[in-house]
């Protein structure tokens, strides 16, 4: 018995032959099962290999998104630079073209202005403004080679400015209506009450001659008379800012309607213009009319 | 006089830079070939461990398909080196060799016969499948593995020169 017990124990030589045999044996089966079982193992391997696919394409699809992100976000950042350098350029082109621009609406509201009143008029420029200096005024481009000469009325879109002080041959100054040895017609636009209007400086002047029996209110307009023959009647001067009565007259302080220190084109009417242009630049305020009496057809 | 046999650690480490060769070759079929041969033949077969050997000739035949040839059905390689190292274990146990001159011949031997195994057993697992000129080369290169095998396998033992 023990010697066939002996017989029957596997040495480690005989699982060695075991294993041998059934590696070739094992070997030659697959060999001889043929394509069949491989495409077998290739779909149960496939099936298996599903997760680590997805796994994969996901972290493909994640990368692809983040380098999509990194591209796009290069290009948002590309772009920014070139709008902001286009910004920069619209910026500075916009200062340049700014004065031009101004000029030009001014020149817009000049020929408004001079498609309103029925005169020739003619046009000229502001050089300079001397108005910060005693008895200063405002040098315009044009002078006696373009046939102004002086007591010309000058006019701006707002209102009136002044006169033709002196004519040189290519330039003139004009005597600014604020100027203290400035004198301008004037009535009001309410009383018809006429008057004389003297400058005070700073765009201010008063008016003199104005009967205390006259009823004259703050923010009444003041519009030139054509006694003077230097503006015609009904063009806007101003505005009364202050009414103190006197003993005699009444006096009135007009903050004029021009901007004097802005001005920088302006309107020339002719020497001695009719005192009644047809189209007032300024129409009157139309009084109210009154309710019908009872009685009146 | 019989040439001394290598110690067990040599010859995996033969078999190991062996198998890295097949690997490395993959690029160059025609010398993949011949360094596959040379690894299953001379390298691989161990006399007093048979499973030793057919482990190497299996990591060989399943390198040498799952890196180059794409067959429908892999396994032919594989089982047929298996086969041939198993031959060659027993012809070295059976037959000590005496020389240079006995491996060679029997080298030459057993590369036909692996030759023709091959594309039998290749045949078998994936159909008839184009030759190729890989075996020529193995043939005609066999001089060359058989002297560089036999120098690696027995460093000490004489070359069969005088």
């Amino acid at each position: 018995m023990p010697a066939r017990a002996a017989r029957r124990r596997w040495t480690r030589a005989a699982w060695r032959r075991l294993a041998l045999v059934l590696l070739w044996l094992g070997h030659g089966a697959w060999v001889l099962v043929g394509p069949e079982a491989g495409r077998r193992w290739t779909h149960t391997a496939d099936t298996l290999a599903l997760p680590a696919q997805g796994a994969a394409r996901q972290w493909e699809g994640w990368r692809a998104r983040r380098r999509d992100d990194g591209r796009s976000l290069q290009d948002l950042q590309a772009e920014n630079i070139r709008l902001a350098s286009d910004l920069a350029a619209l910026r500075l082109r916009e200062a340049q073209e700014a004065p031009r621009l101004a000029e030009a609406e001014e020149a817009l509201r000049v020929l408004g202005l001079r498609k309103l009143i029925p005169l020739e008029l003619s046009a000229a420029r502001v050089l300079f403004s001397t108005r910060p200096a005693a008895f200063g005024g405002l040098i315009l481009d044009q002078g006696r080679d373009h046939g102004l000469v002086e007591d010309q009325g000058v006019l701006a879109p707002e209102g009136i400015v002044g006169r033709i002080w002196s004519v040189g041959p290519t330039q003139s100054k004009v005597l600014p209506a604020d100027a203290p040895n400035a004198s301008v017609a004037v009535m009001l636009i309410r009383s018809r009450a006429t008057g004389v209007l003297q400058g005070l400086g700073a765009s201010r002047a008063h008016i003199r001659y104005v009967s205390n029996q006259e009823v004259v209110q703050p923010g009444e307009a003041v519009l030139t008379s054509g006694l003077d023959r230097v503006f015609p009647r009904g063009l806007l001067v101003g505005h009364v800012v202050r009414v103190e009565r006197g003993e005699l007259e009444l006096e009135l302080t007009v903050q004029l309607a021009a901007p004097l220190d802005r001005v920088s084109t302006v309107l020339l009417l002719p020497p001695q213009p009719p005192l009644e242009a047809q189209q007032p630049f300024v129409q009157p305020e139309q009084p109210k009319p009154a309710g019908r009496k009872k009685g009146t057809p | 006089m019989r040439p001394p046999t290598p110690t067990t650690l040599r010859q995996h480490l033969l078999c190991a830079g062996g198998l890295l060769l097949v690997v490395l070759t993959a690029p160059f079929p025609s010398l993949q070939a011949v360094v596959h041969s040379a690894l299953v033949l001379t390298l691989a077969p161990q006399p007093g461990a048979p499973l030793t050997g057919a482990l190497w000739a299996l990591a060989a035949g399943w390198t040498l398909e799952l890196t180059l040839r794409l067959p429908p059905h892999l396994g032919g390689t594989a089982w047929a080196d298996l086969t041939l190292v198993l031959i060659a274990g027993w012809t070295a146990a059976r037959w000590p060799l005496d020389g240079p001159k006995d491996w060679l011949t029997r080298l030459t031997a057993l590369t036909v016969l692996h030759v023709l195994l091959l594309h039998w057993m290749v045949r078998l697992a994936a159909g008839p499948h184009p030759w190729g000129w890989s075996w020529l080369w193995t043939l005609l290169s066999l001089p060359l593995w058989a002297w560089g095998a036999w120098r690696l396998l027995h460093p000490a033992a004489p070359t069969g020169r005088r």
